[in-house]
């Protein structure tokens, strides 16, 4: 029994949310309810679901409802939905898979799933039943994800731009980001860089407020926006997306620094409209250039390629089914 | 079995190995995976390449390069050495699939009729220079012949960064572009350094008659090389242009094969 992003909202989520080291004991919780032997308690910022052996179904489906009740008017408890037998268990396989994910296969669920259910064997929660059906859902997980693409693809710009970045530079330990323009969607993408070990970070921006703002956030370093060209030698990734009507990056600015730079690589991320750099620097050799439009299209195909896929992971969970019935 | 007819029977089994290792790393390629099988056909390749090389040294006493096929045998056996070492280290197992054909393709020339001697004279006077410069050249032929497959696959994949093609199981399976950049590098100075110790030795070899013309072929093939290196180390190049030179003068190299041979 539980509830996630497509039947709640986030108000009504929160209130069910139960945090990260309560799971085990949440779960012990469940477990001195009448009838029900084992219990397991999911808690994401997208979900928070309950998993539990009982002796009768019906009975045990009321015991549960009333537990999660408690504190909880009748409006919220509409929003909870349940799942017996092998529904329950198609839907487990299919959360560890990420197809119930509101990023189509990501991978984070599994994590997920596999620290409650260690959360709840702790806690002396899960016996026999519930020990084996989460064991054989972490093994479908992985089978699913040698044997399908489903995880194939960045669905993101912000991922899509990392991905293109490990491309071109292999590991970004070390690699210098500069962003000029303090947006959130640089800011997204400049996290994700550092997040894969990108290690300095120049921002600049016409407010030098934001600018400022956005380095202390990013542990980044500050340049004013009237001199960012000087620091152009030492990049490798530059991420733009001013409000400006010109372009701010020209090829000519490149052109002047590509000899002092040795000719190493350099990866340009235009997510603004209209463009921040001009796609004449594109054509430099050493330079690769992506727009916004390209970066959504790329994102856009590996979300269609994933949604390909679930078909084939739906039908590998049914036969998983089969044996386990 | 006479040491004739193995000989033969080897090369033969390191062409197959080649010619698997080439299609079977293709296929994965296609589908989007990686080949684990590439690095072990040509590993078992290797060892039928040095099967045939130690056959044929104990047939002439000397160092295997008295023919055009042993030195076609020779430059396969240090593609494919050079491949084994540079590939793990970097990871590379891609390396593999691009250096399978080429090996392949060079096994396959040394089978041609005429080109390995079926009954190779024994030497009497082994001259040490001689064998070095041969040992040495060909040495530098298997790594500057890696740094031109590494930098087609520099071009493979910088084509497709740049047209944003991305949805191919080749562009998932290519090396980061930093990363095949800098063992163009490294394979060209090797093979540079390789190169100079056998033009070296050649110059303090016996010379015969026809050594002119081979000794300016080969001075020429080195100045080319050393132009590069040179200004790779002192001005920088674009990768692509880098990448590109590595691939025509090896294939240049290659077309000049008759003459230095």
């Amino acid at each position: 029994m539980g509830l996630n992003h497509e039947t709640a909202p986030v108000e009504v989520r929160e209130h069910f949310a139960v945090s990260e080291n309560q799971l085990g004991s949440k779960a012990r919780e469940l477990t001195e309810l009448s009838t029900i032997a084992e219990g397991v308690v999911i808690s994401t910022c997208n979900r928070m679901e309950v998993y539990v052996a009982a002796e009768d179904r019906q009975v045990g489906l009321e015991v549960l409802q009333q537990h999660l009740s408690q504190g909880h008017d009748q409006k919220e408890m509409e929003h909870l939905y349940s799942k017996c037998g092998d529904e329950a268990k198609r839907h487990l396989f299919g959360l560890v898979c990420g197809l119930d994910s509101m990023v189509l296969g990501e991978t984070e669920i599994f994590g997920q799933v596999k620290h409650a259910y260690k959360q709840a064997l702790e806690a002396g929660a899960t016996k026999g039943f519930l020990n084996r059906l989460f064991q054989k859902s972490f093994a479908v997980g992985k089978r699913i994800r040698t044997h399908t693409r489903i995880q194939v693809g960045a669905t993101s710009v912000g991922n899509v731009a990392v991905d293109l970045a490990e491309k071109i530079f292999g590991k970004l330990h070390g690699s210098h980001v500069m962003v000029i323009g303090a947006g959130e969607t640089s800011r997204l993408v400049a996290q994700s860089m550092i997040s894969r070990g990108a290690s300095k970070l120049t921002v600049t921006n016409r407010s030098q407020e934001r600018a400022t703002a956005l380095a202390d956030e990013l542990d980044g370093d500050v340049v004013p926006f009237d001199s960012w060209e000087e620091v152009l030698v030492q990049v490798d990734v530059v991420v733009s997306s001013t409000g400006s009507p010109e372009p701010v990056l020209h090829a000519a600015q490149i052109e002047a620094v590509r000899r002092k730079r040795k000719f190493r690589p350099l990866f340009l991320i235009d997510i603004a409209v209209p463009r921040d750099i001009d796609s004449k620097a594109g054509e430099i050799e050493e330079v690769y250039l992506y727009d916004i439009d390209t970066l959504q299209q790329l994102a856009s195909v590996a979300r269609e390629s994933r949604a390909k896929q679930v078909q084939l992971c739906e039908q590998m969970i049914a036969e998983e089914i089969d044996q386990t019935s | 079995m006479r040491q004739t007819v193995v000989d033969r029977w080897m090369l033969i089994i390191a062409v197959i190995l080649a010619a698997i290792a080439a299609v079977q790393g293709a296929r994965y390629v296609h589908r989007g995976s990686r080949s684990r099988w590439t690095v072990l056909w040509m590993l078992f390749c290797f060892i039928a390449q040095l099967t045939v090389l130690s056959i044929r040294g104990e047939m002439r006493a000397s160092c295997p390069l008295g023919d055009t096929g042993e030195v076609l045998i020779f430059s396969a056996w240090s593609l494919t050495m050079f491949y084994m070492a540079v590939g793990s280290v970097y990871r590379l197992s891609l390396l593999g699939v691009f250096t399978a054909p080429l090996v392949c393709f060079l096994l396959s020339l040394a089978l041609m009729p005429g080109l390995l001697e079926v009954d190779p004279e024994r030497k009497t006077v082994v001259d040490g220079w001689r064998e070095s410069h041969a040992a040495f050249s060909v040495l530098a032929y298997g790594a500057l012949g890696l740094a031109a497959v590494a930098g087609v696959m520099f071009i493979v994949l910088n084509r497709q960064l740049k047209e944003a093609h991305m949805d191919t199981g080749l562009f998932a399976n290519l090396p980061p572009a930093r990363e095949l950049s800098k063992v163009v590098k490294r394979l060209l100075l090797l093979g540079f350094g390789l190169l100079t110790l056998g033009l070296v030795c050649g110059l303090v070899m016996e010379k015969t008659g026809a050594a002119n013309k081979h000794l300016y072929v080969a001075l020429g093939q080195w100045a080319a090389y050393a132009a590069l290196v040179v200004l790779e180390w002192r001005r920088g190049m674009p990768p692509r242009k880098l990448a590109m030179a590595a691939v025509l003068l090896f294939a240049l190299s290659l077309m000049i094969f008759p003459l230095i041979n």
